[in-house]
């Protein structure tokens, strides 16, 4: 077997020269065979194949080989660390200034960077740490690699390496060079990452930084709904997700007065939207996402459930939308009480999304009572219904309009309302025809907070500290891609604080998800970060002054998030200094905690995503990259501990789906511990989401995890979730009903059950078929 | 018993339950083309290299006429002999569920193929290059087997049902597609072609239950009828399994002709024979080959799907959900 050299010219595959060029990455990874890697890779080779072939090949061998040690995930990592500098250097980057300057040279970088670090050019070339690609797993790095790192214009290659990335989003957000180096320290660390439209676009010449953005309902009119579309286009195209209302367009029905007409209600107009959204891709880089925000009042409502059927008629159904039901407080009382429920038209009743909580309640059944509305309802069926459309396809997602209100900073004035939550439903900001509020995350990786058997609570003060600080930044020099946009945001300045990696922190520290422990480490956790942000965000005002819209907020008037809740404080002596300088100087942000889902930010930093117990101890990541095998490294340090990482071992878990519940030599407690996500009560995870609420001044994406769903356990958890006070629920995630049969683990002869086709099965009456 | 002539019409009592939670789960299972976004393959196919590029149309040739094969050989040779309503509810089912896939498939290839003359010269395909034509002509031979048969009376009549049921589960289905199936993703865990891929998961997903159901089928006549099993008939299931395997490494050899990175024939020839053996395990027969399956990326098709929402479409939710609200039930 021959390999192409870069020069032209053909040499035999030598399996020693191969295996010295892993030994030199497989360094202090023990467990790892670079023989094996050879071999596979030259197994898996073509006679002929150039050197780029063999050497993307040897990564992706190598990567293949996590599921039975997850040290190859650093080795495959390394590989693709070495590959890439290759990559760069070859364009004749030796340095990060030169990589700047190749980037701007080709359009890339944005001015202002540009000569940010050609004026500090040896600083912050001296600056890049050499070692810290050797931090990343073979999943993050690779995504980096795909998806994050900037490429020529034309051939396409890669001109930064992953560091110099990291330093590249430091310089677009920094002052100074020792402010870019702080911030780059912490990134490289993996400790902190901001979230990806940061990542993406810092930095360069379209510095649009903000992931998320809350559209107000088009008006009832024609002009309005296209407004929408072209706002929403503008952006999505920047990497933006978008929630955006629905609920002032009349129904189906309704009458328009200016042609006599009846309107189609809002399905045509939401299939639009759908198409839109889908035509708009983020930069390049993936599809256009958004979701839709309707009212349950309004006639369109089952409609609207109906959206993301896979039956049915295909003009009445939008496959690109994320759909969402914005709750007032009185459906779920109907729902408890088994009432009917009144369906208004939005052109009869325009008032009804401006009103929130009692308002809301009084106007609704005033209006019931003078028969105002389209039709009624029982409330059950629509509850119902939403149930159905959640299990069938996770979409529907449940969010509640009144503890949003009540318990949101910004709307302590009349007039200021929040009309919708975002695309993840951890934004709550207010809204309105001319406003689109904007927010820009970030998260911290606990699992980078760990010391000595528990939280480094110093070092997550001192991230915070930094995160705030720059997600503050982004405010002032971010593009913001519509005027609704640039109006809402330099006003109330509003950012959003998340963390990932809770489930790393509980394995770490041996705390079951369910445990009592576990509730309150995490609702310490939430506190000390909110308090810490809120002290940074006071630091901020000292200087640079209250946001302009301080006096309409509720802090302005005492009350802070644990306050709206009626919790009491563990950090008193911090909290009563903290007031006394938010009564003297205020805040710099309305708004500072929002749990992002952390998706892709957490694959770079190798943790668990956001405040998400694991989905199994061995699943596949599918994303645009490919697919990925993740494996719970904690319980195979375990597992090799004990001599049970053997072959026999793998089979089993992976047969069971990533469960280890059926691994009897595993001890009770262990097995307690490594439960998955579709393991544990959900009411834990309802529980935790709970306790941390009070310090979480926007809210969370919290998703729920159910197996084989049926409508009575989700009526049942839904209830149980707005009875928490929760702002906002996300995903219901679920599993097939049948699965792909397996090809890799062992198999024995076809087994039937035994046919007794008359007896009646008493015990199990449910799966018994023979006398129903 | 099963395989006795007839046109058995009562459900209730119902002598084959497990037909009938195969049924059930299947209509869980359901998915439709409008579903399977295959905008992107397009960018995809762009950048491929000639090799992938000939792989992929091969690929796509095979898929234009294999499940309506399958539909053919399920309506003239199966249904008429599984005497049992709830076989029948599965099977019908599975016609369905056939038809679904050409049309996955038909749309596939309007989207691959944009040249029509392309795209026609793909439909024949069986007519025009020799390795699909090679693994048609496998198929027909066994549909031929038994298309004559109105009524299994005698035990060579059985047999001969048995021998195309399995031929169909185990050669067609269980490594033909199977096969196929490898090489599309092999394509996904580099990234490539996520349409195809997440519409070949909802295919697969199917196949799998097709197959399981077929082994139902024999394992139960197996245990109704004993005697039909015999070493010959081991004998026969043999033979048959190494001559599908050497029509697919032929397909093989034509596919990977022109060298793929990470996808060698010698690889491809020890999956094939490593499937081969899984399927005469399923059967109780003694493996022909020993070989060990040399794809990880097919490791990852074993192991529960977790995406990004907003990267693909989630492949992961059942319909026909049931029951009502209450706010008593565990959670």
């Amino acid at each position: 077997m021959r390999v192409r050299k870069r020069d032209g010219s053909a040499e035999p595959v030598d399996v020693n020269k191969i295996v010295r060029a892993v030994e030199h990455w497989a360094g202090d990874l023990d467990d790892v065979d670079p023989l094996r890697v050879a071999t596979k890779t030259i197994s898996g080779l073509y006679d002929g194949a150039t050197t780029d072939e063999l050497d993307r090949l040897s990564i992706q061998t190598a990567a293949e080989m996590i599921g039975e040690e997850p040290q190859y995930s650093r080795l495959a990592a390394r590989l693709l660390s070495g590959y890439i500098d290759k990559e760069v250097r070859g364009q004749g980057v030796a340095s990060f200034s030169q990589a700047i300057r190749l980037g701007h040279a080709e359009g890339l970088i944005g001015d202002a960077t540009a000569e940010f670090v050609a004026a500090a050019a040896r600083e912050l070339d001296d600056a890049v740490d050499l070692r810290g690609d050797l931090r990343f797993e073979y999943f993050g790095l690779r995504t980096v690699y795909d998806r994050y790192l900037l490429r020529h214009p034309v051939t396409r290659l890669v001109v930064e390496t992953p560091q110099y990335w990291l330093l590249r989003v430091a310089c677009g957000l920094a002052h100074d060079p020792a402010e870019a180096v702080e911030l780059y320290r912490l990134m490289s660390s993996l400790a902190y990452l901001p979230s990806s439209p940061t990542l993406f676009n810092s930095g360069t010449r379209h510095s649009q930084m903000s992931s998320c953005y809350l559209v107000d309902s088009p008006r009832d009119e024609l002009g309005s709904i296209y407004e929408r579309y072209a706002q929403v286009a503008h952006l999505s195209k920047f990497a933006g997700g978008i929630g955006i209302s629905w609920s002032r367009v009349r129904s189906r029905g309704a009458l328009i007065r200016g042609t006599n007409g009846q309107s189609n209600g809002i399905v045509p107009f939401l299939r639009t939207l759908d198409s839109s959204v889908a035509a708009v891709n983020q930069g390049g880089r993936r599809k256009g996402a958004a979701c839709v925000y309707l009212e349950p009042w309004h006639p369109d409502i089952e409609e609207f459930l109906e959206l993301r059927d896979n039956t049915g008629e295909d003009a009445r159904r939008t496959h690109n939308l994320n759909l969402a039901n914005w709750i007032p407080d009185e459906f779920m009382r109907r729902v408890e009480a088994d009432d009917v429920w009144s369906l208004f038209d939005p052109d009869e009743l325009p008032e009804l999304p401006d009103l929130w909580g009692e308002e809301f309640d009084a106007l609704y059944r005033a209006a019931e009572r003078d028969g105002r509305y389209v039709r009624q309802v029982r409330a059950r069926d629509l509850y119902g219904k939403m149930m159905r459309t959640l299990a069938q396809t996770g979409n529907g997602w449940m969010t509640f309009k009144d503890a949003s209100n009540r318990l949101c900073n910004q709307t302590a004035e009349p007039g200021d309302v929040v009309h919708l939550s975002n695309l993840c439903t951890e934004i709550i900001e207010v809204s309105s025809d001319t406003e689109t509020a904007v927010c820009n995350l970030g998260s911290v990786n606990l699992a980078a907070h760990l010391a000595g058997g528990d939280i480094d609570w110093e070092r997550l003060r001192a991230t915070v500290g930094t995160a705030v600080t720059f997600l503050d930044r982004v405010i002032d020099i971010n593009y913001y891609p519509s005027e609704q946009a640039a109006a809402s945001n330099p006003r109330w300045r509003p950012v959003g604080l998340g963390v990932m990696g809770l489930q790393d922190v509980f394995f770490a520290l041996r705390l079951p998800f369910d445990s009592p422990a576990a509730k309150e480490l995490s609702t310490r956790v939430a506190e000390e970060i909110y308090l810490t942000a809120l002290e940074t965000s006071a630091g901020l005002a000292e200087r640079f002054g209250a946001h302009p819209a301080y006096d309409r907020t509720r802090v302005a008037r005492g009350d802070l998030q644990p306050d709206l809740w009626g919790v009491t404080v563990t950090q008193t002596e911090r909290w009563a200094a903290l007031r006394e300088r938010i009564a003297a100087h205020g805040v710099r942000n309305s708004l500072l905690i929002a749990i992002a889902p952390t998706a892709t930010i957490a694959s770079i930093a190798g943790c668990y995503e956001c405040i998400e117990p694991q989905v199994s101890n061995l699943f596949k990541r599918e994303t645009l990259s490919g697919e990925f095998l993740q494996i719970n490294t904690a319980l195979v340090g375990e597992l090799k501990a004990r001599g049970l990482w053997t072959q026999e071992i793998r089979d089993a878990i992976k047969r069971a789906e990533g469960s280890v519940q059926g691994i009897g030599e595993l001890p009770a407690e262990l097995r307690e511990l490594y439960r998955t996500a579709w393991e544990l009560p959900q009411r834990a995870l309802i529980d935790l989401a709970a306790a941390r609420a009070p310090y979480i001044d926007q809210s969370q994406s919290l998703n729920l995890f159910m197996s084989a769903p049926s409508i009575g356990k989700l009526s049942s958890m839904y209830l149980h979730a707005w009875k928490s006070g929760l702002k906002t629920t996300y995903y219901l995630r679920s599993r097939p009903a049948t699965r792909i049969q397996q090809a890799t683990v062992a198999v024995a002869r076809q087994a039937v059950p035994v046919e007794d086709a008359v007896a009646c099965s008493l015990e199990n009456p449910e799966s018994c078929e023979a006398c129903q | 018993m099963l395989l006795d002539p007839g046109m058995d019409l009562t459900l209730r009592p119902m002598r084959y339950p497990h037909f009938f939670e195969r049924f059930r789960d299947a209509i869980k299972n359901t998915w439709t083309v409008e579903e399977v976004d295959l905008h992107s393959d397009l960018k995809d196919l762009a950048r491929l290299s000639p090799a992938e590029r000939h792989l992929i149309s091969r690929l796509v040739a095979f898929f234009a006429t294999g499940d309506t094969i399958v539909a053919n050989n399920l309506v003239l040779n199966l249904y008429q002999h599984v005497n049992s309503p709830e076989g029948r509810l599965y099977l019908s089912r599975q016609l369905f569920e056939e038809a679904v896939h050409v049309q996955f498939y038909l749309n596939l290839l309007d989207t691959y193929v944009p040249d029509e003359a392309e795209r026609f010269a793909a439909f024949d395909a069986i007519e025009n290059i020799p390795s699909i034509r090679r693994k048609a002509e496998f198929c027909f031979r066994w549909i031929d087997s038994v298309f004559n048969l109105r009524e299994l009376k005698t035990r060579d009549d059985r047999r001969a049902f048995l021998l195309n049921l399995i031929c169909f589960a185990a050669c067609i289905e269980g490594l033909f597609f199977y096969g196929a199936f490898a090489y599309v993703y092999f394509l996904r865990s580099r990234g490539l072609l996520n349409g195809l891929a997440s519409g070949t998961n909802w295919v697969f997903r199917d196949e799998s239950m097709h197959m399981a159901f077929a082994f139902d089928v024999v394992e139960t006549v197996r245990r109704e009828e004993p005697d039909l099993f015999d070493d010959e008939m081991r004998r026969q299931v043999s033979e048959m399994l190494a001559e599908a395997v050497d029509c697919e490494v032929q397909f093989a050899e034509d596919l990977l002709g022109q060298g793929v990175p990470g996808l060698s024939l010698t690889d491809m020839r020890a999956y094939l024979e490593h499937v081969a053996d899984r399927r005469l395990a399923q059967l109780d027969i003694q493996p022909l080959y020993g070989s060990k399956n040399p794809f990880a990326f097919m490791e990852l098709q074993d192991v529960q799907e977790l995406s990004n929402f907003f990267e693909r479409r989630v492949s992961a939710y059942q319909v026909g959900v049931t029951g009502t609200v209450t706010f008593d039930d565990d959670f």
